[in-house]
């Protein structure tokens, strides 16, 4: 396959992505009212309970990754539930594409999505409560952005295998398994609280290690050794194998027929 | 050169929760020359679309291997995907994208893109008659317009081989014919092989070269339809009307398998109208019956159907 093709395919996913999120207003709700309530009353907790400008910097960053790490997985599960959801998937799988169209092309969507959350967020967070989250500089930022980015795709992975392997009842997955991921990685409190075993889980996250990084400059000494390549490879592990999940899903549905069941 | 080969193809399909399973293929071989347009006919539940499904790729068989424009369907899925596509009865798009952009969507995951995209969703805008249509999102158009919108995603990559799945299932009759017209076109024009699955006998006989008959997830029948009227032997059926004498011994005479009379109408089915009307004739005439007209039909399609459905 040219590059050309790839490209385009790649595109297809992305411009379709954009369409829907044009046409229908829960996409309004995922972008601005549930990451604004997040963000605000976060904010206003931190107030109440009197907290440090540096520890009120800690429990926001973990406001804005949540916010940020959720859209943008949404959008790359969206690109299997659209089709769950109008009975329409039969057509993109009797295509000539493969996986890695589907899930570039609305992981592209997610990231830009996932931009606009981070910097209304950011902006507000800044007005309302003094947060500078350009404290850690440019290139801090830029990386925890990727490292939020690549766990969103490696989520949505794992997603939306789920839901070719156990259709519509795993939808829920789509709201769940992010949440559970950020409450593993420590997102309103270091990991070292968790108790030993879910510590040793929060390990294996590889937004743990982007946390704990991008928290150093705000006054607190990162846990892990050399977070950054943590992060990164662990980020490639898990969206090798969420890949390959994927893969292994679509062809257990083709086996059992699933794949037609979600498109009668 | 064959389009489709198959052996022995089997599937059966599992009910994790009940353990229930249903065979809907068993051990079904099959050839279609390219070219052709081939149906399959059976009833709800035959195996009908299992088999479509398995030779688009979408589906995996248990046993038995296939082939499509000389790829086996398991190893090289990629490179028939590029070359098939499908068009069913029930299909459905994203709710609400426009018809101008579901085919844009699609005509680029056939690589697709600029000009040459643009032109070949023009064309097939125009060529299934969509273009009053293009301001309105899918969920809001009739079933007929998603329909034609449904056969023209299924031309975007100029197939080789077409999958038609009950194309014209829940249409008006004027729709229908349109439908079966532009088919009927693409054999004519493209010299795209088809194979279709349909339950109304009058498309499949308009439509089909050659016809096979499944149920029970086997293939009982194959052949035109004719082939598959004589072969099946349920007989021709002569009518007439009479006048004056008695003719209720007429059922008994050699070689008449049915035999009805209602008024002066009488209906026989015989095995051959070529070899019994003659003894017919004389056996009335000789009982002083005037014969006021004679009708010689053979067996519909749909006959064939339900005898081999029972």
């Amino acid at each position: 396959m040219s590059w050309r093709s790839e490209a385009v395919r790649i595109y297809a996913f992305a411009h379709r992505s954009l369409l829907m999120a044009g046409r229908n207003v829960f996409f309004v709700f995922e972008l601005v009212f549930w990451p604004l309530i997040g963000v605000v009353s976060i904010g206003l907790m931190t107030r109440f309970l009197d907290l440090s400008p540096e520890d009120s910097a800690f429990v926001l960053v973990g406001t804005m990754a949540l916010s940020t790490v959720q859209v943008c997985q949404l959008d790359v599960t969206y690109a299997l539930l659209f089709d769950i959801w109008s009975k329409s998937v039969k057509h993109q799988f009797l295509a000539p594409i493969a996986i890695r169209h589907l899930a570039l092309g609305a992981w592209l969507v997610g990231v830009g999505r996932g931009l606009v959350v981070f910097a209304l967020l950011a902006a507000v967070s800044h007005w309302a409560f003094g947060f500078n989250f350009l404290a850690p500089g440019w290139v801090t930022l830029a990386l925890f952005l990727l490292g939020c980015f690549l766990t969103a795709a490696a989520v949505g992975f794992f997603v939306c295998a789920l839901v070719v392997l156990f259709g519509t009842r795993a939808e829920v997955s789509a709201w769940s398994a992010v949440n559970l991921v950020l409450v593993l990685c420590g997102i309103y409190y270091p990991v070292s609280v968790l108790p030993e075993p879910v510590a040793g889980l929060a390990a294996a996250i590889p937004l743990t290690y982007f946390l704990d990084a991008f928290r150093a400059p705000y006054g607190f000494p990162p846990q892990f050794q050399w977070p950054w390549l943590w992060g990164f490879a662990l980020s490639a592990g898990y969206l090798a194998l969420g890949h390959w999940a994927l893969a292994a899903a679509i062809t257990r549905s083709r086996r059992t027929g699933l794949l037609l069941k979600l498109s009668e | 050169m064959l389009a489709v080969e198959a052996h022995g193809l089997t599937k059966t399909f599992r009910s994790v929760f009940s353990r229930r399973s249903t065979t809907a293929l068993l051990d079904v071989s099959l050839a279609v020359p390219r070219g052709m347009v081939f149906g399959l006919l059976g009833p709800n539940g035959a195996g009908k679309t299992t088999l479509l499904s398995i030779l688009a790729t979408l589906l995996l068989p248990d046993r038995g291997r296939a082939s499509v424009l000389g790829h086996d369907v398991i190893r090289e899925a990629a490179r028939i995907r590029q070359k098939v596509n499908m068009a069913s009865g029930n299909a459905s798009f994203l709710w609400s994208l426009r018809p101008g952009e579901i085919l844009t969507f699609y005509g680029r995951l056939y690589g697709l893109y600029g000009m040459r995209l643009r032109r070949r969703v023009d064309d097939l805008i125009g060529l299934c008659e969509l273009a009053d249509h293009l301001k309105t999102p899918y969920n809001e158009l009739s079933t007929g317009i998603k329909q034609r919108l449904n056969l023209a995603k299924s031309l975007l990559n100029d197939p080789e081989l077409l999958f038609l799945d009950e194309p014209t299932l829940g249409l008006d009759p004027d729709i229908s014919i349109r439908l079966r017209a532009q088919i009927a076109a693409l054999r004519r024009e493209r010299g795209t092989t088809i194979l279709l699955t349909t339950h109304y006998m009058r498309e499949a006989e308009e439509l089909c070269d050659e016809i096979a008959f499944i149920k029970g997830g086997q293939i009982l029948a194959r052949g035109t339809a004719d082939q598959l009227k004589r072969q099946i032997r349920i007989g021709e059926v002569i009518s007439l009307r009479l006048e004056g004498g008695a003719w209720e011994e007429l059922g008994a005479l050699p070689g008449i398998l049915g035999f009805v009379s209602k008024d002066d109408r009488v209906e026989c089915t015989v095995d051959s109208a070529v070899e019994r009307l003659p003894t017919i004739l004389r056996w009335l005439h000789e009982r002083n019956v005037a014969v006021r007209h004679v009708d010689v039909r053979e067996p519909e399609l749909e006959e064939v159907f339900v005898e081999l459905a029972k």
